[in-house]
């Protein structure tokens, strides 16, 4: 990895190796998507597969006649169709959860790691992963909460003023602010879970107190390329959004699946970027340098035989001076 | 501070009031047992009004493009107001003459008193608390925010201060704690024909802006901020109480308003200006005139940024557009003077003549429950800083509030009672006038490849209150302010616009100009303007007024089933008959349904596999009904009311059934579903893990 000594490059890097992890991800996300959208699916073509009306629905948008839709009781209910497609928008993040330890191992490593390798790294860090995703969401939840308070009061001050354009500056200026915050603490926890799957660490508190001291210390050089390719993902979006709407035509079913599905193909990839450079930044400063005690002789050392690569904890593709030591 | 300044004030009169209040009833027994009005039965301050002028009310024709006035006029008001911007109150003294047209002696007038309304326990307060306010959250109301309007005294001219004859009375409810009506008994009643003049001190704190009236930060917009006199309607007084759902009833006249106010201040009101005056104190003082309205209002912001140099060429004259707005809003001035200029070109064509010399239009302060409102001459907008091209906000509601200059302004119809007709009719012709500006299906939301039409939002905001109430009725007896909203707003727009097809929209736009050209400057009910559509079309309507207007009845036609198989299937079948002979002779049937109780004839169209089309008429009298054919070609759909006029039938969808289904508009749907579901999936699990 020396030619990608860039965080940015480095991740991108990392990512492009993996890019089936990408491709799995999605599939996993449009499948469980698939689910949630079915009692929609099902109810929309019993309400409107019979209906001239739904041409209106199909040549442009017209909002009158979707709302109109939902209006109807013989449309059936609406917590019948959002209940589902929450549930398993909700299930696709417990199963990236489940599968980022193999995604993080992947991206350490400099060969293709095999599947079983993978979901043992899955399941050896799952109950470690839960115990930090709980500490980060009484963390990021508690100080999520305490900026949006003080949003709302600076808020509400700004809209005492009698410049109108003092309220939409100060929410610009505070989502910027807690979008910052947030994405620090969110720098915080990675840095956590790739230590907790790359070092093997039981003991979670260590990761943590680990990765805060490395977030702080690189505060600006994680931040500004965690910023960098969040702004990817939001230029993916409003690009993708825009090719929909001005060159797929409103009847143009398979083209609009078909953009739609690369956009959100596409929008998978910043996060995976952002891992990649979280892996790129362990292996760089964190990993722990390992005493190797071994007697010099002249005897020549015979290298034993694996069928698999070595196990972690050290991923062979650690810096040169920590595995030369 | 202020609590305290009340108590000293307000223990003292209540002692007096309260010995006044007791004799009083004795000697009267008002059987509603009204509370006493006024704070203290002071003298009149001020100079008497001076007895060597003429009672009489004036037949100017300053504010009007008309040699002679156009309306009867009944009451002169002579308003001379100071508002103190510090403390968002208007001290004042109001000359009201009063011409006595009822046929009748009077001996007591009511008086409204609409500020009233802001104080914790009135009925206006009790009820939004019920159905809900889109203004103000009450459980956050804090006092200085309250509203009240309090006479000072109030001397009838040639009877002598009766200030303490005036008793608050309640009406519709008996709440005891609203004063948002007083009423005056006289002395010595007024004969037929005579006139009397009122002459009232009194002060009105405006509430943090509600209803459409107050301050917010430095701006107030004076809606409904002076002592106004009921309307004598059908044989006695109409003089209701202020209600969360209702909106105001006055008799035409004349208005002279002077008011005082900070130099900085910039301000707009109903009528024509005609006088400036900078005085010593750093105040200014604009009087403004009017003829032929009834009601004034006025707003003051140090911020507005004005544009007056629009005008209007009308049938009667010239009318000038000024327009007040917000300075962040100012790239929208042309938006705003476009839409009004194109709203008074359709009403002066279609209805008839706007007949005053000024409209104003105001660009109220920003999240301040301003917007949206209608004066006489004086009109509220709504918009925000930031608002595309495409999304017509700010249109909607200016043709709206514009639109209420005729059905409300001119055609004075009682908003207590019948709030259909100002704010139903001015929906119907919103929609009429919308559509023909900025297109039928996109007169809304035209922009980012999404449309919806204001037809369409009219007949949704009606569906979802469709069975909960009848049209005509009082506007504060709706279950909720929902309903009030959906019935009076929408059903009435839809009902006008199914008018349409029944009688033929010609006629339904020569009966509209009827309407407006007979009643304009009086008080219609609404027989005169159902008989009005009745007279013009020639036809009897009832059978549609009583199950749309006055009944709760909803419409749901629905394309039951429809079938096609062969006429001679048992032949067929033994002769291995082949589907796709076109020999065959196909009976078919379809089956249409009446799911609701409204019965409306519908013309229903079948299409046949063949492009024969065949119209058909179903009177809706019985549940349901059949068509039966025998043709060389099946049924490949049916669609009941297939050129679209009807706008009240709550389900639009089960109109038409097609025997092939067409999957495509489903799948476009389910396609956007499912981009949402997988990207929250994805946007979860970027920030959770």
């Amino acid at each position: 990895m020396a030619e990608y000594q860039g965080l940015l490059s480095g991740g991108w890097h990392r990512v492009m190796r993996n890019k089936r992890y990408i491709f799995w991800f999605y599939v996993l996300n449009v499948a469980l998507a698939w689910f949630g959208a079915a009692g929609f699916n099902r109810q929309a073509h019993d309400f409107l597969d019979h209906s001239l009306l739904a041409d209106r629905a199909l040549n442009g948008f017209d909002l009158g006649a979707v709302v109109e839709m939902f209006m109807q009781p013989e449309f059936g209910s609406i917590h019948g169709v959002t209940g589902p497609s929450l549930h398993f928008a909700l299930l696709f993040f417990f199963l990236t959860a489940l599968f980022l330890p193999g995604v993080l191992m992947g991206f350490a490593s400099t060969y293709r790691l095999p599947r079983g390798e993978f979901f043992r790294a899955c399941g050896t860090n799952l109950w470690r992963l839960i115990r930090l995703m709980i500490v980060a969401g009484i963390v990021m939840g508690a100080v999520a909460g305490a900026l949006f308070g003080l949003h709302g009061v600076i808020e509400k001050r700004a809209a005492e003023s009698t410049s109108e354009l003092l309220l939409p500056e100060v929410q610009f200026v505070g989502l910027t602010v807690i979008f910052l915050v947030m994405t620090a603490l969110r720098i915080w926890f990675d840095l956590a879970e790739t230590d907790v799957v790359l070092s093997d660490q039981r003991a979670v508190r260590r990761s943590i107190a680990k990765s805060f001291g490395h977030t702080w210390r690189s505060l600006g050089r994680l931040l500004g390329r965690y910023v960098v390719t969040t702004i990817v993902a939001a230029i993916v979006l409003v690009a993708g959004l825009w090719l929909w709407m001005k060159f797929v035509p409103p009847a143009g079913i398979i083209r609009a699946i078909f953009v739609s599905q690369l956009l959100l193909l596409l929008l998978l990839i910043p996060r995976f970027w952002q891992r990649g450079m979280a892996v790129t930044y362990y292996l760089q400063n964190m990993v722990q340098p390992i005493a190797v005690v071994q007697s010099f002789t002249s005897t020549p050392l015979v290298a034993p035989t694996m069928v698999e690569p070595a196990p972690v904890p050290i991923p062979p593709s650690a810096p040169s001076e920590t595995a030369g030591s | 501070m202020k609590m305290r300044w009340w108590l000293v004030l307000f223990l003292p009169v209540v002692s007096v009031l309260g010995i006044s209040l007791a004799v009083h009833e004795h000697a009267v027994g008002l059987a509603a047992r009204p509370q006493p009005a006024a704070s203290a039965a002071q003298p009149v301050s001020t100079a008497p009004v001076s007895s060597s002028k003429a009672t009489t009310i004036p037949d100017s024709t300053l504010g009007i493009n008309s040699p002679t006035p156009m309306s009867q006029r009944i009451v002169h008001y002579e308003i001379d107001a100071r508002y103190d911007a510090t403390i968002h109150a208007v001290d004042a003294t109001e000359v009201l003459t009063y011409h006595n047209l009822t046929g009748q002696s009077l001996d007591h007038f009511p008086f409204h008193l609409y500020q009233n309304a802001f104080q914790p326990n009135s009925t206006f307060v009790r009820e939004a608390k019920i159905a809900g306010s889109r203004d103000i959250a009450y459980d956050e109301w804090e006092e200085k925010e309250y509203g009240s309007e309090e006479i000072k005294s109030l001397e009838v001219i040639g009877q002598g201060n009766l200030t303490s004859q005036l008793q608050y009375i309640q009406p519709d409810d008996g709440n005891k704690a609203d004063k948002t009506v007083a009423d005056l008994r006289l002395a010595k009643p007024i004969a037929p024909g005579e006139y009397v003049r009122f002459k009232i001190a009194f002060q009105t704190k405006f509430p943090k802006t509600q209803a459409r009236s107050g301050w917010k930060r430095d701006f107030v917009l004076g809606g409904q901020w002076f002592p106004k006199v009921g309307v004598w309607w059908h044989g006695a007084w109409n003089c209701h109480q202020y209600h969360a759902t209702t909106e105001f009833f006055a008799d035409f006249g004349v208005y002279d308003v002077k008011l005082t106010v900070p130099q900085f201040e910039v301000v707009g009101a109903s009528g024509v200006k005609v006088g400036e005056l900078n005085n010593s104190d750093n105040t200014k003082t604009l009087t403004y005139h009017g003829d032929d309205i009834h009601d004034f209002a006025w707003t003051a912001s140090p911020r507005y940024k004005v544009k007056e140099d629009g005008v209007f060429h009308g049938q009667m004259g010239p009318v000038q557009m000024r327009i007040l707005m917000q300075p962040a809003h100012w790239r929208q001035v042309e938006r705003h003077e476009k839409i009004l200029r194109e709203s008074l070109e359709h009403f002066e064509r279609w209805y008839g003549p706007y007949p005053y010399k000024t409209i104003t239009l105001v660009d109220p302060e920003p999240d301040s429950a301003a917007g949206g409102m209608e004066y006489p001459t004086f009109i509220t907008g709504e918009t925000n800083w930031f608002m595309p091209d495409g999304l017509y906000l700010p249109e909607i509601v200016v043709e709206h509030e514009f639109g209420h200059q005729y059905w409300y302004g001119m055609v004075a119809t009682n908003e207590f009672e019948d709030a259909w007709m100002d704010e139903g009719i001015n929906s119907y012709t919103e929609v009429k006038v919308l559509d023909s500006i900025l297109g039928r299906d996109t007169s809304m939301i035209n922009g980012a490849g999404v449309t919806f039409g204001e037809r369409e939002g009219q007949r949704l905001g009606y569906a979802s209150v469709a069975d909960v109430d009848p049209i005509a009725q009082k506007a504060y007896d709706y279950y909720s302010y929902n309903s009030y909203g959906g019935i009076t707003y929408g059903k009435t727009a839809s009902v006008l616009l199914t008018l349409e097809s029944i009688i033929g929209e010609d006629t339904m736009a020569r009966a509209m100009h009827t309407y407006f050209m007979k009643y304009r400057f009086t008080h219609p009910t609404k027989e005169d303007f159902l008989k009005t559509i009745e007279e013009v079309s020639g036809r009897d309507l009832r059978w549609y007024f009583n199950q749309a207007i006055y009944g709760s009845q909803v419409m749901d036609y629905k394309v039951l089933k429809v079938e096609s198989f062969p006429a001679n299937w048992y032949d067929e079948t033994k002769s291995h008959f082949r589907k796709d002979d076109k020999n065959t002779v196909y009976r078919s049937y379809v089956w249409l349904q009446r799911k609701g109780d409204f019965v409306m004839p519908v013309e229903v169209e079948i299409k046949f596999d063949n492009d024969e089309k065949v119209r058909e008429h179903w009177d809706g009298a019985n549940r349901w009904t059949r068509f039966v054919y025998e043709k060389k070609a099946k049924v490949i759909s049916a669609e009941i009311d297939p050129d679209h006029k009807v706008q009240i039938d709550r389900n639009d969808f089960n109109n038409s059934f097609t025997t092939a289904a067409n999957r495509k508009p489903a799948l476009k749907l389910t396609n956007y579903w499912l981009f949402v579901t997988q990207w929250i999936g994805q946007a979860l699990a970027w920030w959770a893990v």
